[in-house]
Order: C-alpha cells, then sequence, then structure tokens
C-alpha cells in the first residue's frame, strides 16, 4: 500500500503499470486533483510512448541467417572440435618437446582447417541448409559437365553417380582466396543429396593424398586430380553411403 | 532443444532491437546478439533460467556489451596514450543537435538506455530488472528515475531550440 502523496518512485510505477489496482485507482484520484503532478506523469508517459514507437521500427529489420540457433549451434560445434583437435596435438607436441614440439605446432596451425572442411561447409550451407541458391539447374549429366567446364580446365569429369540413383541437379559457384569453386548437388528419387566439390589447391591446401574423413554427420572422401582438389560430400551411416562407397571405389 | 530454438528464434527480434540501442550500430549490434545467443546455448544445460528466458537473455547481452565496452575504451585509452587524441568522448556538435526522440534517446549513458527500453518498450518489472543489474529493487527506481528526468530534459532541449532545425 502506498502513502499519500504519492513519492517520485509511485508515480514511475504508476507509470509503468506496476501499482496494485487500489494504488493504481489511488495515485489516479490524487492526479485529478493536482495538475502539476499530473502534467510531469503525463510527459513521462509521453515519453515512453515515443519510444515504444520509434524502438518498434528497429523489430522490422531483415532477418540475418547467421543469427538463427541452428547456425550458430554447428559453428560452435565445428569450432569446439577444432580446438579440441589441436589442443590434442599440441599436447603431444609438448610430450615431443622442444625443437620438434615447435615444429609440430607449426604443422598444427598450417593444418588448422581440415582438408577440404571448406566442401563440408558448402554442403552445409546448400544442400542441408538451403542458405545460398543454386546458379545453374539441370536434369542432366552432360549440361551440368558443361557449366562446370566453364570455369575449370580439364578437370576431373563428374562422377557418374546413375548406378546408384544419384543425378545431378544444381550447380553454385563458390569463391576461395585461389579462386573459384562449384559444387554440384547430386539427389536421388527419394531427396537424398550428395556433393561434388572442385576447388583450386590453396596455398596450405597442398595436393591430397586420397582420403576420407568424418564430420559429424557427414563423411567426405576427397582426392587430388590434374590441377584441383576435389571432394565428394555424403551423410554418412545411411545405406545409399554404403552403396556410393561401392559404386565409387573409395 | 528445439523448442528452445524455436523460442530464441521468436526472441532474436527483440535481441536485436536491445543491442542496436546498446551501441547504436546494427552491425556491431548483430555481433553482440551472435556472442549472446552463443553463450546462451553454451550456458543453457547447466545454468538455464528459472523464469523468463528474455530477461535472462537481456542480461547476458547486456553483460557481453559492458565487458566489449570495457574492453573498447581500454583501448581508447591505449589510443590517446599514443595519438594523444580522445576519440572516445562524443563530439560537441553531436551533443548539441537533438533532432529527434531516438537522439535524445541515444545520448543517454548506456545504463539509462536499457532501463528504459527493460521498463518502458519491453514491459519488465522493477524485479527482473533489479535482477538483470544485481541491484536492489530501490535502486532500480532512482536509477530509472534520473534516466527519465534526463531523457526529458534532452528532449525539451530538442522542443526549445526549433531556429536549429529550420537553419539545418
Amino acid at each position: 500500500m502506498i502513502s499519500m502523496p504519492p513519492s517520485d518512485n509511485d508515480l514511475h510505477a504508476y507509470v509503468d503499470h506496476q501499482l496494485s489496482e487500489a494504488d493504481r485507482r489511488q495515485v489516479e484520484t490524487y492526479l485529478a486533483s493536482h495538475p502539476a503532478v499530473a502534467k510531469r506523469v503525463r510527459a513521462w508517459q509521453q515519453d515512453a510512448q515515443h519510444l515504444r514507437a520509434t524502438l518498434s521500427a528497429t523489430l522490422q529489420q531483415p532477418l540475418n541467417p547467421s543469427l538463427d540457433p541452428t547456425v550458430i549451434r554447428q559453428r560452435m560445434k565445428h569450432r569446439s572440435r577444432r580446438h579440441l583437435a589441436s589442443a590434442a596435438v599440441l599436447m603431444l607436441a609438448v610430450g615431443v618437446g622442444g625443437l620438434g614440439g615447435w615444429q609440430a605446432r607449426q604443422i598444427t596451425l598450417l593444418s588448422a582447417a581440415a582438408p577440404m572442411a571448406d566442401a563440408l561447409q558448402a554442403y552445409r550451407l546448400i544442400a542441408q541448409q538451403g542458405v545460398l541458391p543454386a546458379d545453374y539447374q539441370t536434369g542432366d549429366e552432360h549440361s551440368m559437365q558443361g557449366w562446370l567446364d566453364r570455369y575449370f580446365t580439364q578437370a576431373d569429369r563428374l562422377p557418374d553417380l546413375s548406378a546408384a540413383g544419384f543425378k545431378p541437379v544444381s550447380g553454385r559457384l563458390l569463391s576461395t582466396e585461389q579462386g573459384a569453386a562449384a559444387m554440384v548437388v547430386y539427389q536421388d528419387p527419394s531427396g537424398q543429396k550428395i556433393s561434388f566439390y572442385i576447388r583450386p589447391p590453396g596455398p596450405r591446401n597442398f595436393l591430397l593424398p586420397r582420403g576420407s574423413r568424418r564430420d559429424g554427420e557427414l563423411q567426405a572422401e576427397y582426392w587430388s586430380g590434374p590441377g584441383y582438389n576435389y571432394a565428394m560430400v555424403i551423410p554418412s551411416d545411411t545405406p545409399t553411403a554404403q552403396k556410393l562407397k561401392q559404386t565409387l571405389n573409395f | 532443444m528445439n523448442e528452445l530454438d524455436d523460442q530464441l528464434r521468436l526472441l532474436i527480434p527483440r535481441l536485436r532491437r536491445f543491442a542496436v540501442s546498446l551501441t547504436r550500430n546494427p552491425s556491431n549490434a548483430d555481433d553482440l546478439v551472435q556472442a549472446c545467443l552463443e553463450r546462451a546455448l553454451s550456458k543453457w544445460n547447466d545454468k538455464r533460467p528459472e523464469g523468463d528466458l528474455r530477461a535472462w537473455l537481456f542480461s547476458i547481452l547486456y553483460r557481453q556489451f559492458l565487458d566489449a565496452h570495457r574492453r573498447s575504451r581500454r583501448y581508447a585509452r591505449m589510443l590517446e596514450f599514443f595519438t594523444g587524441r580522445d576519440d572516445a568522448h562524443p563530439s560537441a556538435e553531436r551533443s548539441v543537435i537533438a533532432q529527434s526522440s531516438l537522439q535524445a534517446f541515444d545520448q543517454l549513458p548506456a545504463e539509462q538506455r536499457a532501463l528504459l527500453l527493460w521498463v518502458s518498450v519491453e514491459g519488465l518489472s522493477y524485479q527482473q530488472v533489479a535482477d538483470i543489474l544485481d541491484v536492489p529493487t530501490g535502486t532500480v527506481m532512482s536509477r530509472l528515475s534520473r534516466a527519465r528526468q534526463a531523457l526529458r530534459q534532452l528532449s525539451e532541449g530538442e522542443i526549445a531550440r526549433p531556429a536549429l532545425r529550420i537553419l539545418k
């Protein structure tokens, strides 16, 4: 229960609708017979109203996809895994000690970007989340190959995965520090997606020995061919992945 | 997990608005929101809020803003030391020209902006604000009173200076 005349705090609480019903009525009665105080209170109310009106415009900003919780979770998972891996190798380096350790550290830093991490990232952005739209869409392999050949000279041919039911459906050009990269999405009739990724070898992305690595729910198979590095990204642990492995002879 | 993500998605526009009113710069604001969401997601398992999710997020965002602000102030002092200039203070011009209520609002110190947004715009209770700032509710009320007074003076200053606006 507030006392009369109302204190400044009571008046603020009145403006902010934080008084009980009884107190609110008491303040209103008081204001009705004290015009000077009522004027002050009204000014506060108007300021608050102004502020609400002005700031409501900020609620209408266009969406920023990088603030989506799903994207943020993925980024965090990614980062922590990379930190863990680097930490493990650093520990090892400290164990080995001395100059050798220092060199191991250099190697860790160089390879902190795991091979073809960009292929996996592109798969997530394009095939899984649909954040980036396709540049080129087609139903047949020839025209897709034609599209790729516009940007890459003498690159490996797109693998023929029709035996496993996969056909190239869309392509997207991406940029890397070393030049153009591209990702081609294959799809099977059930809607499963896998991707073919091609990029120029960067200063740190030297030609790769044929290899395979798992990152979360994805499996990347990578190799180097004439002039470029390649990767196929496949959702792991699916029957499709098994079938493809046989088809592709990884 | 997905239920939390859905709730967060609904609150993102409000977090961005709060961040803009603190940083006065949309792209810094989004960095702040991103840092806030990362923190919230990583804290969720062991320190989830008992009450209002919105108030909890506001308090994370506000704390991160203060930390970043402190860091940049330290940087500004260092810069001042080396260059003999002080970039941290708003120019005289900026504090004179107040053309809209938003500009009056933008001239208030960060804590007063946060207070007014929480109470007047978001409608948080004094108790919730007290929890965010970790002070008694009485302190919240007296700071709020000061913030209102300051906003009033700045807006009145604007009304009392019509000549400035006509000249532009």
